[in-house]
C-alpha cells in the first residue's frame, strides 16, 4: 500500500486504511478481504487449509471468517481499529472510532418525538450513558446509549428506517484519550 | 395465498421451507443469528434479516425479534419450522396479533396439546386407546404409589410439560417409586418450570409408531401412513422408516383411522403427527400429537408424493385439503437417517468443529436434506443435526441397501468433529433390525454389544 489514491470519503479511507493493517497483521493466507462503505463492513476469509491447521491465536474451531467485528460481540458500542475479538492480538490503528450499533430488530428513532430536535448530530460531543437513539420494537421504545465518550463523525441510520441487530448507527471518534488508546491498538 | 413468507427457523428445516416457498411462487424472508452469518446459509432466502446474537434465546427463540423482521419485511406469514417457536401457544398468539398468519395449529390448540395432561384427556374423550394410568398429574409420592399398585409394574413417570426424554423416569419396584418420584419432579422443575408430573404403564418391548395426518379448518382430515421411529436414544430419533414395518394392515389401517378421528374431534389443522407406542401384541397405545411439521417428514413425502410443507402452508391460507383419503395411496419404502454431529461411541455427545470436507451423496431416489457445505462451522450453540438422508425403493431390503449405499457415499469429516454416520451403518446391518423385529431398545443393545466387544473403545485408547 505505497501507492495512496484520493479516497471517495473519510469513513472509506479510514477503512481502507484499516483493512491494510488488518490484511498485513493477519496470520496465515488470506483468500479474500473485502470491505464495504456506508455500513463499514469489514469480511476476512482465509484459505481454508489454513483454517484446518489451527495456528496460534487460530482455534482449530474458529469460523473461517469473521463477517463483521460486530459478529464477536454482542451488539452495542464496538472499538473499530482492533482486530475483531479472539481472533488476533490487538492490532495497530490510528484515529480508532467507535461505533454503536443496534442492539435489537426494530424501527430506528433519532428523536424522542417527531417535532423534537435529533437525540445527536455530527459534531456533538456524546457522553457516556447518553441516549442517542431509540430503537422500537412491538411498541417498546428502547433507548439506546452510548458506552465510551466520544464525537458523532457520522449517522449511519436514518429516522424511521428498520434496523437489524448489530446494524451500526453512529460512529464516533474516540475523545477520552484511554479509548482512543485502545480503540487505535496502541493501549 | 401468502406473498412472502418469514421463516422463523434455521438450519436444514429453514432451507427446506424455503425451497418450498420458492416453487409456490413465495418470497422468503430468513432470520439469522450472527453464528449464522454466512452469504452460503443466506442465499437460500430471498430476503434475510439478523435477529441477534448465537445464543437462540435471544434470537430464534426471541419472539419480539421475529415479529420486528416479520412486519419489516412485508411478510404476511410465518413458519416457525421445528423445535424454537414452532409449538408456543404465547408466539401463535403474538403472531395473530400483529396480523401475521401463523402456519400452524390456533394457540388455544398449541396450549392444550403441550400440557400432556390436558392432552391425554382430549384423546381418552376422542377415544384414542391409552395406556393404563392417570389422565391427571399426581401430587405425592404416595399418590403415585397408590395409582401405581393400581397400574401395575413397571410404570414410567413423566413431566406434564415435559417432551425431549427429560424428566422422565422408569420405575420397575414399588420401592424405587418415591426417589424416582422426587427426581423427575425436580428435573421437570429445572427443565420446564412446572414440576407436575403423570403416572403410566412403561410398555417395553415397545416400537414407536406415527401416525401423519393433514387437516383443513373445514372438517377434512386425511392420514399419509405410518413412520417408525424405533431406532432411538434417549427418545431421540436416529432412524425413521415408512411405512412402519412389521405390522399387519389392519393395525396400520386402525391406528390411521383412530388419529383422522382423533384430529377431527379435536378440531386440528394444518400437518400434525399423532405418536403411538405399539406393544408385540400391535395393542397401540396414544402418546402425544407434534403440532408441527417434524423432522422425518420427507419418508412420508417419499411414500406419498405429498409435499407437507406446501400442504402446510396451503392449509395456513385457509385452503382446502387437496386430497382425500381415496386418493392417498402408499407406495414403496422410504428410510431417513439423521446424520448429527455426535460421537456415537461416548454416549452421543454433540461435537463441535470445522466441517473440511463435507459431500454428499447422490444417485437413483436419494434425497439429502441440509444446510452444510465444506467448510461450514459445526456449531456448539444448536442442535446437532448436519444433514438428513432420504431414500426411497419399492420394497424394505432395497431401501436398506440404498441407505447403506448412500450414507457410504457421504464424505463428512474435518478437526473435532464425529457423526452418527457408523452408528446408523451397524443398526442397517442389524439382523434383528433387517428383519424389522427390533424395539425402541435396538440402540441400547447395540451401544451394550459395542462395549463388551471393546468395538469403541480399542482404537481409543
Amino acid at each position: 500500500m505505497t501507492q495512496h489514491r484520493p479516497p471517495a470519503s473519510p469513513a472509506l479511507a479510514e477503512l481502507r486504511e484499516h483493512t491494510g493493517w488488518l490484511a498485513r497483521d493477519l496470520a496465515g493466507p488470506l483468500r479474500r478481504v473485502s470491505v464495504q462503505s456506508g455500513d463499514m463492513m469489514i469480511e476476512v476469509e482465509w484459505q481454508p487449509q489454513d483454517a484446518a491447521a489451527a495456528g496460534p491465536g487460530r482455534p482449530a474451531q474458529e469460523e473461517p471468517k469473521s463477517p463483521e467485528p460486530a459478529g464477536t460481540q454482542p451488539a452495542g458500542t464496538q472499538l473499530v481499529g482492533t482486530q475483531p475479538a479472539g481472533t488476533q492480538p490487538a492490532g495497530r490503528g490510528a484515529g480508532g472510532f467507535i461505533v454503536i450499533s443496534s442492539p435489537m430488530v426494530g424501527t430506528l428513532y433519532r428523536a424522542p418525538s417527531q417535532d423534537a430536535a435529533p437525540f445527536v448530530e455530527v459534531g456533538d460531543a456524546v457522553e457516556v450513558g447518553q441516549t442517542v437513539a431509540i430503537v422500537e420494537a412491538m411498541k417498546l421504545f428502547n433507548p439506546i446509549t452510548a458506552e465510551l465518550p466520544g464525537i458523532v463523525a457520522e449517522v449511519l441510520a436514518g429516522d424511521g428506517e428498520p434496523v437489524q441487530f448489530g446494524q451500526p448507527l453512529f460512529r464516533l471518534t474516540a475523545t477520552s484519550p484511554d479509548v482512543a488508546a485502545e480503540a487505535a491498538g496502541t493501549g | 395465498m401468502f406473498s412472502t413468507v418469514l421463516i422463523a427457523n434455521r438450519g436444514e428445516i429453514a432451507r427446506r421451507v424455503a425451497r418450498t416457498c420458492r416453487e409456490m411462487g413465495i418470497r422468503s424472508v430468513g432470520v439469522y443469528s450472527t453464528a449464522d452469518h454466512d452469504p452460503r446459509l443466506l442465499r437460500h432466502f430471498d430476503q434475510a434479516v439478523h435477529i441477534g446474537p448465537a445464543s437462540a434465546r435471544h434470537s430464534y427463540r426471541d419472539i419480539p425479534a421475529i415479529i420486528e423482521a416479520a412486519l419489516q419485511t412485508g411478510s404476511d406469514a410465518i413458519h416457525p419450522g421445528y423445535g424454537f417457536l414452532a409449538e408456543d401457544p404465547d408466539f401463535a398468539e403474538v403472531c395473530a396479533d400483529a396480523g401475521l398468519a401463523f402456519i400452524g395449529p390456533a394457540p388455544g390448540l398449541l396450549a392444550a396439546l403441550g400440557d400432556k395432561s390436558v392432552a391425554r384427556a382430549l384423546m381418552r374423550q376422542a377415544g384414542l386407546p391409552l395406556l393404563p394410568g392417570g389422565v391427571e398429574p399426581v401430587s405425592s409420592a404416595a399418590q403415585a404409589a397408590g395409582l401405581a399398585a393400581g397400574i401395575g409394574y413397571p410404570v414410567i413417570v413423566k413431566a406434564v410439560a415435559g417432551g425431549g426424554g427429560k424428566g422422565m423416569e422408569v420405575v420397575s419396584a414399588p420401592a424405587d417409586l418415591a426417589p424416582a418420584f422426587e427426581r423427575a419432579g425436580a428435573a421437570a422443575r429445572s427443565v420446564f418450570g412446572d414440576g407436575r408430573l403423570y403416572l403410566e404403564r412403561y410398555l417395553s418391548p415397545a416400537r414407536h409408531v406415527e401416525v401423519q395426518v393433514l387437516c383443513d379448518g373445514y372438517g377434512n382430515a386425511v392420514h399419509l401412513g405410518t413412520r417408525d421411529c424405533s431406532v432411538q436414544r434417549r427418545h431421540q430419533k436416529l432412524l425413521e422408516e415408512g411405512p412402519a414395518p412389521g405390522l399387519s394392515p389392519a393395525t396400520t389401517a386402525a391406528m390411521g383411522a383412530a388419529a383422522v378421528r382423533a384430529a377431527r374431534e379435536i378440531g386440528y389443522s394444518g400437518v400434525g403427527t399423532f405418536e403411538f407406542l405399539v406393544g408385540e401384541d400391535e395393542c397401540f397405545y396414544f402418546m402425544e400429537v407434534n403440532a408441527r411439521i417434524q423432522v422425518e417428514h420427507p419418508v412420508t413425502e417419499a411414500i406419498t408424493g405429498i409435499d407437507l410443507i406446501r400442504e402446510q402452508i396451503r392449509l395456513a391460507a385457509g385452503q382446502q385439503l387437496g386430497v382425500c383419503q381415496d386418493n392417498v395411496a402408499l407406495r414403496g419404502v422410504a428410510v431417513e437417517c439423521r446424520v448429527n454431529g455426535e460421537d456415537p461411541d461416548r454416549g452421543f455427545v454433540p461435537t463441535a468443529g470445522l466441517l473440511e470436507r463435507f459431500e454428499p451423496p447422490g444417485g437413483p431416489f436419494t434425497r439429502v436434506d441440509t444446510h452444510a457445505y465444506a467448510g461450514y462451522p459445526v456449531s456448539p450453540h444448536y442442535d446437532s443435526l448436519i444433514a438428513k438422508v432420504v431414500v426411497w425403493a419399492p420394497d424394505r431390503e432395497s431401501a436398506l441397501n440404498r441407505m447403506d449405499r448412500a450414507l457410504a457415499e457421504f464424505e463428512i469429516g474435518g478437526a473435532g468433529v464425529k457423526t452418527t454416520i457408523p452408528f446408523l451403518q451397524r443398526v442397517l446391518a442389524d439382523s434383528e433390525f433387517r428383519k424389522a423385529t427390533h424395539s425402541t431398545v435396538l440402540v441400547d443393545r447395540l451401544r451394550a454389544a459395542a462395549e463388551e466387544t471393546g468395538y469403541d473403545r480399542r482404537a481409543r485408547n
